[in-house]
């Protein structure tokens, strides 16, 4: 019937071909679907309506994805702006209640209702667009406040632990500070080591760089390189190909909700199969 | 010229010196501060109170019920007078039940102020960017941790400027408790020129008391502002 439904099929067994023996994956995701009812600008809403309205009352942010992240992975999401690769990302640790699909996590499923989704959320971090340091905590406070406050550990190894990360990104110096008083790479920086703090299992990047001056950006990836290199699980969505290329173990490319292609760099740049890829990459390479 | 400095003398003093009438008038000023900060703390508690309901219903759609009497009671305390309310709960909440009058003032302006100051809290609480609630889940905090380690200590800092006013207009509107028979600064103004017969001394003073205060604490309220400000620079 439909060649794209076929390719679907083609693509999961690559996929599962290329996974095998790779132990149980961190996060799968299945059948994932998130919609949003259309009303205002592009405005998010918490919840969509429900199933039985017509199609065009809806925006499918998500439609039917599935995938699986592996220990180790540097997963890269690519695509168009409004391709949804945020909205997947977000719906990883359930900032988006999905409409329909499931996520697991370490046998668990995020989507259930009865999930208790704080304590799993202590095990994923999240760096933002806008990096979301509090503004009321100096920096140090900002790498504190959930080790002591939800994983109950020692001030004193927390704060020890906090300033050694803070090292380790160069801003040793400026724990004291507020982050008003640092510069947008900076803050960054921060924010990644602020999800360190909490010992995640894996790190949800959402265009971590997006909102930065240009000269600050390679300062952010190179930590983020740095992360990758020391085995840290990440999902990336990100507009920057080099990082994809150099770092990513896997690229997916998503548009209109859906995954178009998911492979290694080296599929992916060097022959892009899909005429939506090869258009985008032209446009973004 | 001298016979009026005469005057004036003589005015301050049956008005103020004779009879103690000084002391009435700081006995007034007692009970308005007594009332005024004992009515403040039960309209910042319920402020805050239903200031979180009503943002925790706009946010995550639950506390339907809560967020409903929470509404209901901003808009009913908001869209009367405050003298009606006075007079409602003496006369007709209490009519049967004794207790002491402060108490009904603090009461009345202790739920007066507090509908306005939910409204206060709120708007505080809406301007804390959407990125702070999700940051702090996303480590790991619940709804109720976030809003009490990230979400309220920005927003309080964002309306203690609002707080302070507040402050000011619950001290200045005690001033009708005299209508329930209170003795407060008002009244005891009123009372002096009731039996001095003499306007000037006694409403003057009692307006200066007001605004020696209101400046007094605006002081003191600036300071604490700088002192929040200083903390991201």
């Amino acid at each position: 019937m439909s060649s794209k439904k076929n390719k679907a099929e083609h693509l999961k067994n690559d996929v599962a071909a290329a996974n095998a023996g790779r132990g149980k994956p961190i996060i799968r995701i299945e059948h994932l679907t998130k919609s949003f009812e259309k009303r205002g600008f592009g405005k998010r809403k918490r919840r969509s309506g429900d199933a039985e309205q017509p199609d065009d009352a809806h925006i499918h942010a998500v439609q039917d994805v599935s995938l699986s992240l592996y220990k180790g992975d540097v997963m890269v999401i690519i695509g168009p702006s409004g391709s949804g690769k945020s909205t997947l990302l977000r719906s990883i640790n359930m900032l988006e209640t999905p409409t329909s699909g499931h996520i697991w996590f370490d046998n668990v499923d995020l989507t259930d209702k009865a999930t208790k989704i704080d304590q799993y959320r202590q095990r994923m971090g999240m760096v933002f667009q806008h990096f979301n340091l509090f503004p009321h905590k100096t920096i140090l406070q900002n790498l504190t406040l959930a080790p002591i406050k939800l994983q109950k550990r020692p001030e004193a190894e927390v704060r020890a632990e906090a300033m050694e990360l803070l090292a380790r990104v160069g801003l040793a110096d400026r724990a004291n500070a507020y982050p008003s008083q640092l510069s947008g790479g900076q803050k960054q920086r921060i924010a990644i080591v602020r999800s360190l703090a909490m010992h995640p299992d894996l790190i949800l990047f959402d265009e971590p760089t997006s909102a930065l001056d240009p000269e600050m950006v390679g300062e952010v990836l190179d930590l983020m390189k740095d992360l990758a290199r020391s085995g840290m699980t990440m999902a990336v969505v990100t507009h920057e190909m080099g990082f994809a290329r150099e770092v990513g173990n896997r690229i997916i490319f998503m548009e209109s909700g859906r995954i178009l292609a998911e492979g290694t760099p080296e599929q992916f740049y060097k022959n892009p199969d899909n005429p939506r890829l090869k258009e985008f990459l032209s446009k973004v390479l | 010229m001298q016979a009026f400095f005469e005057d004036l003398a003589n005015d301050f003093y049956t008005n103020l010196i004779a009879a103690d009438r000084w002391k009435l008038l700081l006995q007034g000023l007692g009970v308005t501060m007594e009332i005024t900060i004992l009515a403040l703390i039960l309209g910042l508690a319920l402020g805050f109170l239903t200031a979180i309901v009503r943002s925790t219903h706009d946010k995550t759609g639950k506390l339907i019920i809560l967020d409903a009497i929470a509404r209901l009671y901003t808009t009913v305390i908001r869209g009367t007078p405050t003298m009606v309310q006075l007079l409602i709960v003496n006369f007709v909440i209490f009519a049967s039940i004794s207790v002491s009058k402060v108490l009904v003032a603090v009461i009345c302006f202790g739920f007066n102020s507090g509908a306005y100051i939910c409204e206060i809290v709120r708007s505080g609480i809406m301007s804390v960017d959407e990125g702070q609630f999700e940051a702090g889940r996303s480590l790991g905090f619940s709804y109720a941790g976030t809003m009490v380690h990230i979400i309220l200590p920005q927003a309080f800092k964002n309306i203690v400027p609002a707080l302070g006013n507040e402050f000011i207009t619950l001290l200045k509107e005690t001033s009708i408790s005299g209508y329930i028979a209170i003795m407060e600064l008002t009244k005891a103004g009123d009372i002096i020129r009731s039996r001095t017969f003499n306007a000037f001394f006694p409403l003057i003073t009692v307006a200066l008391v007001y605004l020696a205060i209101v400046i007094l604490f605006q002081q003191l309220w600036k300071r604490l502002e700088r002192r929040l400000r200083k903390n991201e620079q």
